[in-house]
């Protein structure tokens, strides 16, 4: 729990995970290198990364769900002190999808084609919370209206098909709602949407979250989302954090080279993403044994190419994994 | 609405089509060598009544005009008399279709009652017996002749057990069969509650459906194995075991996406053994529409193969259609 502040109760806890694809032909991926995150009850944290950095393999081991072939090698998650992923089928199950849930991205390929979406919002009420089919029915109908979905009477009888990308992220976020979860993983949940949707969607996942008292874990390769809502902020690269502190003090004080290469990005100013941005990649240049973003890093010194650099508290509540933090600027 | 607009856009279609169909099967049949004439003479006629039967027959007139009288006749539902049955030949089919039908029929209920759940079971259980016995069953169901199975069985159950009666025909002999009624000899018997008939009948019945259903459950199984294993794959049952949807759930749902594709292979299977359960009729004469039509082939009786063309192009596109109405209410999509 390097650099991390221990105050109230964690809901999750993942210590020092790593989990790896094995691969017949080349060695182990190991997609995710020692992981630490806490997430405290009713937080809302960001865990930003490019494509490839491990979120969503994060995310599944979170829920015990390590797709094949991975396996954890090491660490542990626990869920409100449970790790699931040593639960049984039906254990697991009872936890997903009530105390447990997920705002995936794609919801029309992944929302079930041939139920109309009142009826799989009112399947998680009804196997989740053992009411009746009817009581079920009419939470569902309550979900749709409390996600702003226009005609929720008429609505609750649409196939997914039917729907705009907008209207069926909300039904996700409904899904992942209804039950009153502790922790909701909303994973790249928006980016298949345009800007006014996705601000629009984001803003009623913030609310419904905040109504229903959930920590969010909210995955995301797009920075600038995260400066709107989250708590903490954690950045990702190459299945390691790199860097994690309070919302405040992650915009104000970056301290890893990536975390300020990322804010650059955004930045109107193109002198200064060019001074944080590496001209060309050295090919080779991240040997197993040094720091996984030497390659592409512009602060690069020959220690960093010999010495994997480990989470290290720079201030409370922030940590960088950098022998070379940015440190305080102007 | 949209459905009835369907159906009436199929139906106006199936006329073209069974024209083509009629077209190609005409000049198809043109081809099997044999005179009809020498036939139905025999050999020693005189070169004068021959040319005299086959100018009575319409067979010296050039092909297009044959076809044109051919379908002048279809158009009135007279699709010729066999000179073999001596009997106009929509009435030989009438009477032969119900017994095809009952027995493939019955043989495809039985192929899917084995194909179905063996298939689901093994798409769910990636190894374990189950699994074996499942791919084992499909290689050995695609690679087995189905009057070979036929054979065997009459050899087990009739020749040394004397379970089932001979291998002659729907009923015995001496049993009086049933009224006609929907054409099934055995649900017909049990509708008249005649327990000699329905006995005798089913007796007859067992062997060649259990051919065609052993041999049919094997593309069932491997079709149905297939899909659902895709579906089990797809996004959607990914995310309801996300949900924590209970597993019996998921399986249903996975199990519901797979059924467009299953009962697909089951209207192909169904089309392709009106004329294809042939073999399994010869060996249990069963006096069948295929067997027939085979007659008609081998004794140059051009008219009873080509009622049969027509008759089993109709059936078919009555599948098709009643395939296509399934599909609009099991998938919403379909519907939009
Ligand atoms: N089922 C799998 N089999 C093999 N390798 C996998 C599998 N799933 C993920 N990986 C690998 O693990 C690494 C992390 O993938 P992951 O999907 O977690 O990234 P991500 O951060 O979610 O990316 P994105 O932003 O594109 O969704 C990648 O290198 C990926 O190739
Ligand atoms: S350790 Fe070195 S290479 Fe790695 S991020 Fe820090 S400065 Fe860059
Ligand atoms: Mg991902």
């Amino acid at each position: 729990m390097t650099g991390v502040p221990a105050a109230g109760s964690a809901i999750l806890e993942v210590s020092d995970l790593w989990v790896g694809f094995p691969s017949y032909r080349e060695q182990t991926l190991h997609a995710l290198k020692g992981i630490d995150l806490r997430i405290e009850a009713g937080e809302m944290i960001g865990l930003v990364g490019e494509s490839g950095s491990g979120k969503t393999t994060l995310a599944r081991a979170i829920m015990g769900l390590v797709p094949p072939p991975g396996v954890i090698e090491r660490g542990r998650v626990l869920f409100n002190g449970r790790d699931l992923s040593a639960q049984s089928d039906a254990a697991r199950r009872s936890v997903l999808g009530r105390e447990l849930t997920m705002v995936i991205p794609n919801p029309r390929a992944e929302l079930n084609p041939v139920l109309s979406v009142g009826r799989q919002i009112s399947n998680i009420a009804f196997y989740h919370l053992g009411v009746s089919r009817q009581e079920a029915d009419r939470i569902a109908l309550d979900m749709l209206r409390a996600v702003h979905i226009p005609d929720p009477e008429r609505r609750f009888n649409a196939y997914p098909h039917e729907l705009s990308g907008g209207m069926a992220q909300r039904v996700v976020i409904a899904i992942a709602l209804v039950c009153s979860p502790r922790l909701v993983i909303s994973d790249d949940a928006t980016s298949g949407l345009d800007v006014t949707v996705q601000a629009q969607v984001l803003d009623l996942l913030q609310t419904m979250v905040r109504e229903k008292g959930a920590a969010t874990l909210f995955i995301t390769r797009d920075i600038a989302i995260t400066a709107h809502f989250c708590s903490r902020i954690a950045i990702i690269y190459a299945g390691e954090v790199v860097e994690i502190a309070d919302r405040r003090r992650f915009f104000a004080r970056p301290g890893h080279p990536y975390s300020i290469m990322l804010l650059a990005a955004f930045s109107h100013n193109p002198a200064l993403r060019a001074r944080w941005t590496r001209a060309e990649e050295i090919a080779g240049a991240t040997p197993s044994t040094g720091c996984a973003f030497a390659s592409r890093c512009v602060r690069r010194q020959t220690r960093c190419l010999n010495e994997a650099p480990s989470l290290r508290p720079l201030a409370s509540g922030h940590a960088v994994r950098c022998h070379f933090p940015v440190e305080a600027q102007a | 609405m949209r459905i009835l607009r369907y159906i009436g856009r199929r139906i106006l279609f199936v006329i073209p089509q069974l024209f083509g169909i009629i077209l190609v099967s005409f000049f198809l049949v043109k081809l099997i060598p044999g005179d009809p004439a020498v036939m139905m003479l025999g050999p020693t006629a005189s070169a004068k009544s021959l040319m005299e039967l086959r100018d009575r027959m319409g067979f010296t007139k050039p092909l297009l005009t044959q076809l044109m009288h051919y379908l002048h006749d279809v158009v009135r539902g007279d699709l010729g008399t066999s000179w073999q049955t001596t009997q106009p030949v929509t009435e030989d089919l009438f009477q032969r279709f119900p017994a095809t039908l009952e027995l493939i029929s019955f043989g495809l209920l039985l192929a899917i009652l084995i194909g179905f759940p063996l298939g689901v079971a093994a798409a769910r259980l990636k190894r374990g017996p189950i699994r074996k016995f499942a791919d084992y069953y499909g290689l050995l169901a695609g690679a087995m002749p189905d009057f070979w199975l036929a054979l065997v069985l009459i050899y087990v159950f009739y020749t040394t057990l004397n379970w089932i009666p001979a291998p002659l025909g729907r009923i015995d002999m001496a049993v009086l069969p049933p009224e006609i009624i929907t054409g099934s000899m055995v649900i017909d018997s049990l509708i008249a509650g005649d327990m000699d008939a329905l006995w005798s009948s089913f007796g007859h019945l067992v062997l060649p459906v259990l051919t065609l259903g052993l041999i049919n459950a094997g593309p069932i199984l491997k079709m149905t194995q297939s899909t659902v294993e895709r579906t089990l794959d797809s996004d959607f049952v990914r995310y309801a075991d996300m949900c924590g949807l209970p597993r019996r759930v998921v399986l249903r749902q996975a199990v519901r996406a797979a059924l467009p594709s299953i009962i697909t292979i089951v209207s192909v299977l169904y089309g392709f053994l009106i004329g294809g359960a042939v073999l399994v009729e010869i060996v249990f004469s069963w006096g069948g529409a295929g067997q027939y039509a085979v007659q008609g082939v081998l004794n140059a009786d051009l008219n009873p193969v080509l009622g049969f063309v027509v008759f089993s192009a109709v059936l078919s596109l009555i599948i098709y259609l009643l395939v296509d109405l399934l599909y609009f209410a099991l998938d919403p999509r379909t519907r939009a």
